[in-house]
């Protein structure tokens, strides 16, 4: 379960209606500005030639034994613009001229947000014959779903933000609820990834356990949310908006537990054997990417090939294992390309208490796909989490 | 005599005349240079940052306008919500007592390197003093995590030497901010006072022992005062640069570390941590403005201050 971006829009991102031509080229020309300030890549046109295609993406996607195997079977070059966070991509996509991306990697919430933008096309599910091997909930996964029973996007990876502790101080009984984390002896003890999203959702869960739209709700829940975050507060000794922060903190015992998750998973494969993870009784949030085609893309055959490719079960083994991110794979037979250590560690292994399914199927169920505030601005929900972070801690 | 006085003087004027211009050439460089690297490095930037204050983001993309918006959502969030209020104090409040601990570390390092170590070692000393700022900002907050964590090189050393219950919390705390911060400022600072006082006359500093006055004496008397112009611009410049500095506060405070004002996350890490949640780069902007305004009246203040002594000194 690793801490990770895909934010909501913010309050001005208001609809534009009609604008004066000026203010659009004064617009792109600022966004230019703003775009090489975020590091986006210029693109030569020559860069468009057949046997090329680019690709905006979460990291880990672009490393070499995720990409190679594409490259080699298509005769061709992948280009990638990695950014962070749903909405970064989004002004990646808007501020770059048509047709600069052939395919886009979504987290699945925003792709809604592309969809009301016509930025991606609708995909036959025919045409993935790997989804057969997808876990149930990830071979139809709602947020991805198109008119005419089509899809909007194949999913690639997902994770949770469960508990990530340390197995010293936690125990496995304590993990099992998010209210642990007011126990006395975790004041100051608690790292949280510095987002108001995750924090906030699985906040709604716990003042509201195993709901399926902690984001859908109401001004009472949100307050509610908001006294919990605050209670919470005083145990919360590291902000970290990275998630080494995050990894350093544990080790170095500063933190025992974080509500980020898949921590372990870097821990263990570190030596550290002494951390675990899991997603507590009342749930938590779980984050989904998928691939799309890019509707304006000048080379959507190819494009539509490592769309497909992505879906395969031995690149979706290397994808969850990269260094940007560890994380799990919606395609179940990605065990076929792991060792046993591996499988153990990223939970492919039968769950004792559910006989018959894996533990990664059992986290799947206790968890909620993330989701953007539904009835409140998001503005509302960062001010809360915002007032959160000064409380005097 | 007048007729030999005339071709005396045509040769004489003509390349007075053509050193002056040659003067005011580079005069008109000397000045033209620094003003054009002012205007595009500093002038042209903070325009930007001023303008893009005032425009919006719609349908995710930055629009150009003249609108208040972001700058009263601000001011709504200032004292409740948000509070940022209390984020530019507990901003405030650690730079400026890093800017004093930090002037506190140097300021002694300086006077021994002008006033005990020999003339001929002082730029191999200074060399020494300014050779951490030649690592990465970044690599150097993470040395510190390793020896201020929890089982850091500090407490793992207090441990092995038997002091087991002597155990620091300091990783995650404004403490380890300001000595991330002190770290950073350090060769600068030694810099800036050296100068200052490798320029005090040593002959006042003989006169006032040959009249009697003790070293503590001459030190009080002659050299503190003579220093304070440095002093005070070290001071502002440490303040000012803390006040903006967001990695430390990061790394090696937690985002929010505690402080006797409690664990309040700095200003430039709530800006910081804003963008990162909208990407709103407009509202950052004009949060971004608020921080300059603040250094700005801190730079004033510091500059009035060094006015003021010197002319008091005079």
């Amino acid at each position: 379960m690793t801490g990770r971006k895909g934010k909501g829009s913010t309050a001005s991102s208001t609809p534009s209606g009609s604008k004066a031509t000026r203010r659009r080229f004064l617009g792109a020309a600022a966004a230019g500005g703003v775009s090489a300030w975020s590091g986006l890549t210029i693109f030569s046109r020559s860069a468009h030639a057949a046997g090329r295609m680019r690709v905006l993406c979460w990291p880990g996607y672009e490393e070499k034994p995720v990409i190679e195997e594409f490259e080699q079977k298509n005769d061709c070059k992948v280009e990638f613009k990695t950014y962070i966070g749903g909405e970064q991509m989004l002004q990646f996509y808007a501020q770059s001229p048509k047709g600069t991306f052939d395919a886009i990697i979504s987290d699945a919430e925003y792709v809604q947000k592309l969809t009301a933008q016509k930025a991606i096309d609708p995909l036959k599910a025919s045409d993935f014959p790997n989804l057969a091997d997808y876990h149930p909930k990830y071979r139809d996964f709602p947020p991805l779903r198109a008119p005419d029973n089509k899809i909007w996007a194949v999913p690639t990876r997902f994770s949770f933000y469960g508990l990530s502790y340390n197995t010293k101080y936690m125990s496995e009984e304590e993990a099992k609820t998010w209210n642990s984390l007011f126990l006395p002896k975790y004041k100051g003890k608690v790292a949280l990834f510095d987002w108001y999203l995750p924090n906030m959702s699985n906040a709604s869960l716990a003042v509201k356990p195993n709901n399926q739209t902690p984001y859908d709700i109401s001004d009472a829940d949100l307050a509610k949310v908001k006294e919990w975050l605050f209670k919470l507060r005083p145990q919360i000794g590291v902000f970290s908006e990275q998630n080494q922060g995050l990894v350093n903190a544990l080790i170095n015992e500063d933190a025992w537990v974080t509500p980020t998750g898949d921590m372990e998973i870097t821990l263990i494969g570190a030596g550290h054997k002494n951390f675990a993870s899991t997603v507590p009784d009342e749930g938590s949030i779980r984050w989904s990417e998928a691939a799309a085609v890019a509707a304006d893309s000048k080379n959507k055959e190819l494009a539509l090939k490592w769309v497909e490719y992505m879906s395969g079960a031995r690149v979706q083994s290397e994808l969850v294992y990269t260094k940007g991110f560890k994380a799990r794979a919606p395609n179940m037979k990605v065990t076929e390309f792991w060792n046993e250590e591996q499988t153990k560690l990223m939970s492919y292994v039968p769950d004792p208490k559910h006989p018959g399914q894996m533990l990664v199927e059992t986290l799947i169920d206790k968890s909620v796909p993330r989701g953007l505030p539904v009835k409140q601005p998001d503005k509302a929900w960062i001010a809360i989490y915002n007032e959160f972070k000064t409380s005097k801690g | 005599m007048v007729a030999a006085d005339v071709p005396q003087s045509i040769p004489t004027g003509v390349p007075e005349a053509a050193a002056t211009a040659g003067l005011n050439s580079l005069k008109a460089v000397g000045i033209g240079v620094p003003l054009l690297y002012s205007l595009t490095f500093f002038a042209a930037p903070l325009v930007f940052l001023v303008v893009l204050g005032f425009w919006l983001v719609e349908d995710f993309q930055v629009v150009p306008a003249l609108s208040l918006d972001n700058y009263l959502d601000i001011a709504e969030h200032m004292f409740a919500k948000s509070n940022y209020a209390l984020a530019i104090a507990q901003s405030l409040w650690v730079a400026l007592t890093t800017a004093f601990f930090a002037v506190l570390v140097c300021y002694p390092m300086v006077l021994a390197i002008v006033y005990v170590a020999p003339r001929s070692r002082h730029r191999l000393l200074l060399m020494l003093a300014v050779a951490p700022f030649w690592s990465s900002y970044v690599l150097r907050l993470f040395s510190w995590q390793i020896l201020l964590a929890n089982k850091g090189i500090v407490n793992s050393g207090l441990a092995w030497a038997g002091f087991e219950n002597l155990q620091f919390k300091l990783l995650y705390t404004q403490i380890a901010t300001r000595i991330g911060l002190i770290h950073y400022l350090a060769p600068i600072l030694i810099v800036v006072l050296y100068v200052t006082v490798a320029n005090i006359d040593r002959h006042l500093i003989q006169a006032a022992r040959d009249l009697g006055a003790t070293r503590w004496q001459a030190f009080r008397r002659v050299i503190l005062p003579m220093s304070r112009t440095g002093l005070l611009v070290s001071t502002s410049f440490a303040a000012i640069v803390s006040f903006g500095d967001v990695l430390s506060g990061a790394l090696l405070g937690g985002g929010a570390g505690a402080s006797v004002l409690g664990s309040v996350p700095l200003f430039s890490n709530m800006i910081m941590s804003e963008y990162a949640s909208s990407t709103n780069l407009p509202r950052t902007a004009a949060l971004a403005m608020i921080l300059v305004l603040v250094m700005v009246l801190m730079l004033a203040g510091g500059a009035a201050l060094a006015e003021r002594t010197k002319v008091d000194a005079g």
